[in-house]
């Protein structure tokens, strides 16, 4: 097992293990969030969980981006390779590692404050839920920022 | 195993300029076209004043966007609703093409979103510039104070950037994940057997749940930003 190889198997580790923080912990706020507000108004619970899965799977977004750092790095990246590559798949794990906490963080807390709103004002569900989206949407960009430079990382350097 | 990340481009020359495509996308953005245009030439035969299910079924989907469209854009809302929604088709139809067998999704590949998000940067700073005048529009890159003029223009090109990075990145990770399933699990036999669940699974998922929120995303991100440019 060479060089390469060793810190690509640890880049790998250090995409998945950091960035699974920040939507992990954006998602369980999501979830209490609609606890709450079911317990509040349990007679739209129907929405408040179509608005909490919706808003999951776009918090889960940079996890995604994560996992996919990490396979990208396991299957595709090189085996040999000198060391200034071997320290650019290092570097891709590190950024998008670190990079998706933010956006998992922000885009959860964005779920949360949806489900509590219709949860307070049902009526208002489709302006409440395009607000969270294109909200969520625009704090994932330093996200994809992150998944760029790492592909770069990968593919280019 | 490194077929992934890579695509298969053809290149020709005509005189002086060599140029290099991407026969799969190219083929793929086709079927998607056509299939868009059977879908609704079916849905829009034998149109009458008073429409039957078919028909109203379309009807209130366009009505839908109509609304939407209004309620966002304002003023002129109908002269961008062709283009929002033929957005919003492309890359809902190119999103869920890639649940069929042997064929790719064109956003897959990072110049369908890229082009998509050149066409939306344009008519963004078009309709700016149409409904505030030149001076007006560009002077409002130098506000609130003239020293931010370098970061409102990065942060107006960091928003196109991030449009198209974040349909390429949501479906380019969905087809790394499901190639990675398939190619570990369909090597031994005594493994295959749990694609018959996982598969249909992670072709609903990151097919169609996730080709839709994008779609709907990329949508009204595009809406958003041509209605600040144009309402500023």
């Amino acid at each position: 097992m060479n060089w390469t190889e060793i810190v690509t198997l640890l880049s790998a580790g250090i995409a998945m293990g950091l960035g699974a923080i920040g939507s992990g912990i954006g998602e369980g706020f999501a979830a209490g969030k609609a606890v709450e507000a079911t317990s509040r108004q349990p007679g739209v619970s129907d929405k408040i969980m179509k608005t909490m899965l919706i808003g999951q799977a776009v918090a889960e977004s940079t996890g995604i981006y994560s996992l996919v750092v990490a396979l990208l790095l396991l299957f595709a990246a090189p085996k040999e390779a000198g060391i200034v590559k071997a320290m650019a798949l290092l570097g891709a794990g590190f950024s998008m590692g670190l990079g998706a906490i933010g956006p998992g963080l922000g885009e959860g807390y964005a779920a949360g404050k949806g489900v509590e709103g219709i949860g307070r004002s049902p009526h208002e569900e489709g302006n409440i839920f395009r607000v969270m989206l294109i909200g969520q949407a625009v704090s994932e960009s330093t996200g994809i920022y992150s998944l760029v430079v790492a592909l770069l990382l990968i593919f280019v350097v | 195993m490194h077929e992934v990340g890579v695509v298969q481009t053809a290149s020709f020359d005509l005189g002086p300029l060599h140029i290099v495509f991407n026969p799969v996308t190219l083929i793929m953005t086709w079927i998607v076209i056509a299939l868009i245009l059977i879908t609704f030439v079916w849905l829009s035969r034998k149109m009458r004043q008073v429409p039957g299910r078919r028909q109203a079924a379309v009807e209130m989907v366009m009505e839908m966007f109509d609304g939407l469209v209004k309620e966002t854009i304002g003023k002129d809302s109908r002269r961008y609703l062709p283009l929002i929604l033929t957005i919003f088709l492309f890359v809902l139809f190119s999103n869920w093409v890639g649940i069929v067998p042997f064929m790719q999704e064109p956003t897959k590949d990072l110049n369908t979103p890229l082009g998509l998000a050149v066409i939306v940067f344009f008519v963004t700073h078009f309709s700016g510039i149409k409904y505030n005048g030149l001076f007006r529009y560009i002077k409002s890159f130098f506000e609130p104070i003239p020293f931010l003029f370098p970061l409102n223009v990065v942060g107006e090109i960091g928003k196109f950037v991030s449009l198209f990075f974040r349909l390429f990145g949501n479906i380019f990770g969905g087809s790394v994940i499901i190639w990675v399933a398939y190619t570990m699990l369909m090597s031994s036999w005594w493994t295959s057997w749990i694609l018959v669940v996982l598969g249909p699974f992670l072709a609903g998922f990151f097919g169609l749940f996730v080709g839709l929120i994008q779609a709907f995303v990329f949508m009204m991100l595009s809406m958003t930003y041509i209605a600040v440019a144009k309402n500023q």
